[in-house]
């Protein structure tokens, strides 16, 4: 008996990443590759009226210079089909500033520079709009021919003004949040070269089949004349869904027919590449004097920056998540996302949900506090259940551990004894905030399917397929976890052939918490497939029908007569020998409905995650200084697959979060690199008790659902809530840095 | 980054005679924490770096009779790891135990620390209410120069093209006395100060100040003493009032700016606060009973 599910598997690629065998993106190169950098905007919105590459050409070491005109296809690309709007190399107008103008190819890197400086843009500026508000305005300059509205979501259930005259209260406050950076262990970076007719691109990404798909877009090229292979990924965190250097690399190869190498250096990282996207976000909650929620209405206004990656996605998911994981009767949510002509905002870790979860939980914090109710009962009254229908209308008949997650916390609260006191040292205080998150699994209302086989070999191995990109997050481990487990193989028998779009199939992006969940089940379904066609061959070996044999232990079985039985891997034997490869495909599509795109109904996603988490931080009221003491998370995951990672999960999560809460700010134009970029160190942990809860998830793989995002989310919400029950004062606008909380309680003094 | 030659002369005199030959050409390198960071910056073009890691006797702590002399080679880790550091120069002991990180503190020494002169430097504060001075010597000789006449400007000191760091002075505190430093930043670590507070008190018998240093980091060009507050407190009693009014005049005597790392308002406003907060620590540091 194989048992691999629910398991402390180590890592598949623990050794390669601890012995640092594995080559990143930046890592990558062949000898001889010419070195590939891009000329970049220093204005943000700017008419083009000249490129002149002719002095940067006679630089020694220059090998050509690209331009707009030298893209053979459609110079437009970007994640969401219907929202291409970035161009490769900016056409007649720049945007932002770091949109790339043009591309050099060199033998070295210094040439590059040199011809970088060399190459003459003549540009008319025109007047930027740097505020998403402004940007919507009548009359403003349009960024974008379109207009200046990216795309709008609307999300209406019930009666909203009824729900408000029922209410006992009505909370109302605006929320807001701010750009941020991604910050993967490693830049972008990969190379590329030209092989048996087909363009070869190396590189650390999310999602292979995506960059295959877009680059020959871009090249006019027909999609299996471009591979994309992914190399070791230290980090994504959404910020490597988009394309960065594929698109270069392509482009080069394309008319040069040799080896090439991009990569970013950590500024260009910073300048070029998406960003989480700020939102605005003004709520109005109304609830009964017993704190059930009657009414929330909610207006969110985002800021995409230059071009729309993902802000589709973001400003969806935010409109859907905008309850919070609560039952409400009465709900009318209203999404904007804007340009503007600042960096471009894509996607991070949760698509606006983290953003959301700030707001809707500090709501309910305050809500807590006005009422005098505990703030975990606050969310225990209002919290869905099994049965209970979202704003949405999908009504949730499985796996919803919001309950149990928030019982766990409060255990852990109750048994520590964590409550509001004073701090060791004069003017500091010590206080408990909690925070609570739902989160859909999959992308929202749309197809988004993975595919995966399995192949079975005579040795007694198998191969899996899959093209899911790992990104650290472990999908490797879990994907090998499950088919082990499925195929009753041990996990060192089954090798792994994935992210190649030579070799695998497209399994979608590694995003929205999905890997486990969809090629989990694509994985599964390949197996069912598997087993058909074994039991075909049993069928016709062993004389019985397919209906009479089952699949256990390696073998296959007559179920009347258990006796007779046939070894998979004999079956595998003949079918070789017959020139069959036993190899079964997979694929999971998870079923939804389309929102309506008036009302906001349907069924965005098949299911969801739960969580909730209570911190204990410790303010100097000297200083403004926020330091997290201790941290709780209870995850509702469906079913761990492999506990060990779902806690290194959430406390990844935990830790990025301190940095969404209380440091991480992306000034444009003032925030260059990681010297003015702050995010928290080893040093600046609490102690993080992660906790697993399954409530399992019929449609998942094990009754597996997801936890990569849903890591991050309480995190922010239970600290700005801590913060207040230590010391009264509410930060509405994140992160609650040094001077904000400091601001905040002078007024609160001066008041 | 430019090309440049690394030199690792083994003699005080043979670092003289090449900074001799290179002159304004050459840039002496410590734990180099600073340089390949400016090199890399293209701040400094040097073709010649001097390093001053071979030179024997250069990293020490020295506990004489009544006074405190450290090399400028040492290292802030071996400032953290001296009982000497941790029970007689407390303020310095709380600057090196947060700078940068462990892997910082094993290679950056002291003597970069000041003679990099960033306003920054989170020794300068704890060495100036300590009354450090600078020994500097040349081919011709040394003088020993106030560590609070020391600092010109960002980057800029008294010392000479020929001259190196040679070693701090401290006096030894007296009985009744007690210093700490605060470093105000964003986390815990990696991270320079967006305003640092030193202070050291030295008590009379009645618990009325008979001495009082006040340092402040990043509130101005260099690092600075609050000379007006450090006369307010002389003769006073630590009272709320006392320490309220002192960290207003010390406010007063800063001229923080804006930048990336901080707002100005902000760090007035800190040094006010800080100024209370540390005296505090530094008065309990004294021992009076
Ligand atoms: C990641 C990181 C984190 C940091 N964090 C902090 C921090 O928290 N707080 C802080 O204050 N600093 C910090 N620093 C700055 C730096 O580490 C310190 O200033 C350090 O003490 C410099 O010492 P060094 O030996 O490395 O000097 P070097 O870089 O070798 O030299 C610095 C300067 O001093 C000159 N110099 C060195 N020794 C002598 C001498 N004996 N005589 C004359 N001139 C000399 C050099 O020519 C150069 O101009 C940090 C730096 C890094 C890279």
């Amino acid at each position: 008996m194989v048992d691999f599910v629910g398991k402390d598997i180590l890592r598949v690629d623990a050794f390669d990443k601890a012995l640092g065998s594995i080559l990143y993106g930046p890592d990558q190169n062949i000898e001889g590759a010419l070195w590939l950098l891009a000329k970049r905007s220093p204005y943000p919105h700017a008419r083009i009226l000249s490129i002149d590459t002719s002095q940067a050409e006679t630089i020694d070491g220059v090998v050509r210079i690209f331009t707009a005109a030298d893209i053979p296809g459609e110079n437009s690309f970007g994640i969401i089909p219907v929202t291409k709007d970035q161009t490769l190399l900016a056409k007649d107008k720049v945007r932002y500033i770091g949109d790339a103008v043009a591309l050099v190819a060199a033998y070295d890197l210094k040439s590059a520079k040199e011809a970088v400086d060399k190459i003459k843009v003549n540009y008319e500026e025109l007047p930027a709009i740097y505020d998403p508000e402004e940007s919507l305005k009548k009359g403003r300059i349009l960024i974008h021919e379109k207009g200046n509205l990216l795309c709008s979501s609307r999300i209406i259930k019930g009666d909203i003004e009824k729900g408000f005259s029922n209410a006992d209260i009505i909370i109302e406050r605006e929320y807001r949040t701010s750009r941020l950076e991604h910050l993967s262990l490693e830049p972008e970076g990969g190379i590329g070269y030209f092989e048996d007719g087909r363009i070869v691109i190396i590189a650390s990404t999310q999602n292979p089949h995506y960059d295959r798909d877009d680059v020959a877009r871009l090249l006019g090229l027909s999609p299996d004349k471009v591979r994309v292979i992914q190399c070791g990924t230290g980090g994504g965190f959404g910020g490597k869904l988009d394309i960065s250097v594929q698109g270069f690399i392509g482009l080069a190869v394309y008319h040069l027919k040799r080896a090439v190498r991009m990569v970013y250096s950590r500024e260009e990282s910073f300048l070029t590449t998406a960003k989480r996207h700020p939102l605005i976000m003004r709520y109005k909650t109304g609830a009964k004097k017993d704190g059930k929620l009657t009414a929330v209405k909610v207006d969110i206004i985002g800021d995409t920056g230059a071009y729309a990656s993902y802000g589709l996605a973001v400003i969806m998911r935010a409109t859907v998540h905008a309850t919070g994981p609560y039952e409400v009767e009465n709900v009318y949510v209203d999404g904007k996302m804007a340009y503007t002509n600042l960096p471009w905002c894509g996607a991070m870790r949760g698509f606006g949900v983290p953003q959301i979860a700030f707001a809707h939980e500090s709501q309910m914090d305050i809500l807590a506090h006005e009422l005098n109710i505990d703030p975990i009962d606050i969310r225990l009254i209002n919290a869905f259940k099994k049965g209970s229908v979202t704003a949405t209308g999908q009504r949730l008949d499985h796996s919803v551990g919001i309950k149990e997650s928030l019982y766990k916390i409060k255990e852990i609260r109750d048994k520590y004894s964590w409550s509001k006191k004073k701090g060791e040292r004069l003017g500091t205080y010590i206080g408990v905030g909690v925070g609570s998150m739902w989160y859909g699994i999959g992308n929202t209302g749309v197809p988004n399917p993975s595919t995966a086989q399995v192949e079975l070999l005579p040795d007694g191995s198998a191969i899996l397929y899959t093209g899911a990109a790992e990104i650290g997050q472990g999908s490797d481990t879990i994907l090998l976890q499950i088919a082990s487990q499925r195929l009753g193989i041990a996990i060192d028998r089954i090798k792994l052939v994935r992210g190649d779009t030579l070799y695998t199939t497209n399994a979608g992006a590694t995003s929205a918490s999905r890997q486990t969940y969809i090629s989990g089940n694509a994985v599964m379904d390949s197996i069912d497939h598997l087993e058909d066609i074994l039991k075909a061959e049993a069928s016709e070996q062993m004389d019985l029908p397919s209906s009479e044999l089952i699949v256990k232990d390696g073998k296959i079985f007559s179920i009347k007569d258990s006796s007779k039985s046939i070894d998979i891997f004999e079956l595998v034997k003949i079918c070789n020998k017959n020139k069959v490869r036993v190899i079964g495909e997979g694929r999971f599509d998870p079923p939804t409905i389309k929102l309506d795109p008036e009302t906001g109904q349907g069924v965005p996603y098949a299911t969801y995650a739960f969580a909730s988490q209570v911190s204990r931080v410790e303010v100097d009221t000297f200083t403004g200084f926020i330091k997290v003491l201790n941290s709780a998370s209870a995850h509702d995951v469906g079913k761990a697959i492999n506990p060990k990672m779902v806690k290194g999960q959430i406390t990844s999560g935990v830790a990025m979060g301190i940095g969404m809460a209380l440091m991480e700010e992306f000034v444009p134009n003032k925030t260059k690199s990681l010297k003015d970029y702050y995010i928290p160190t080893s040093m600046d942990m609490p102690e993080i008790i992660p906790i697993i809860v399954e409530d399992k998830e019929p449609t998942g793989p094990f009754g597996a659902k997801g936890v990569g995002e849903p890591a991050l989310i309480p995190t922010a919400p239970a600290i700005i809530n801590g913060i207040y029950d230590a010391v009264g004062v509410r930060i509405t606008h994140l992160p609650a840095n040094l001077e904000r909380v400091i601001g905040e309680l002078l007024k609160k003094e001066g008041a | 980054m430019k090309k440049f030659d690394y030199l690792k002369p083994t003699s005080l005199d043979e670092v003289f005679s090449l900074m001799e030959k290179f002159g304004s050409n050459a840039k002496l390198i410590a734990g180099g924490t600073d340089v390949m960071v400016l090199l890399k910056r293209k701040r400094i073009f040097p073709d010649v770096l001097i390093s001053l890691r071979s030179v024997p006797n250069m990293a020490y702590i020295k506990d004489e009779k009544d006074k405190i002399r450290i090399g400028s080679m040492t290292t802030h880790r071996e400032l953290e790891t001296s009982t000497v550091i941790k029970e007689k120069l407390t303020a310095l002991y709380d600057a090196v135990i947060n700078l940068g990180s462990v892997q910082i503190r094993n290679v950056a020494t002291i003597g970069g620390n000041i003679a990099n002169a960033a306003p920054s430097a989170d020794t300068a504060c704890p060495l100036l209410v300590l009354d450090a001075s600078c020994l500097l010597i040349s081919s011709k000789g040394e003088r020993e120069v106030e560590l609070k006449d020391f600092f010109i400007a960002p980057g800029e000191t008294v010392m000479k093209q020929d001259e190196i760091l040679k070693e701090f002075i401290i006096p030894k505190p007296s009985k009744l006395s007690g210093s700490a430093y605060w470093k105000l930043s964003r986390r815990k670590a990696m991270d320079l100060p967006i305003l640092g507070v030193a202070i050291s008190l030295a008590m009379n018998e009645d618990k009325s100040i008979k001495k009082a240093r006040i340092g402040l980091g990043v509130a101005a060009p260099t690092p600075i003493r609050a000379f007006k507050a450090e006369e307010f407190l002389t003769g006073k009693f630590l009272t709320d009032e006392v320490l309220a009014e002192a960290g207003n005049i010390a406010s007063k005597e800063a001229s923080p700016r804006d930048s990336i790392r901080g707002e100005a308002w902000y760090r007035r406003e800190m040094i006010r606060v800080l100024t209370k907060r540390v005296a505090t620590i530094s008065f309990k540091r004294a021992n009076i009973v």
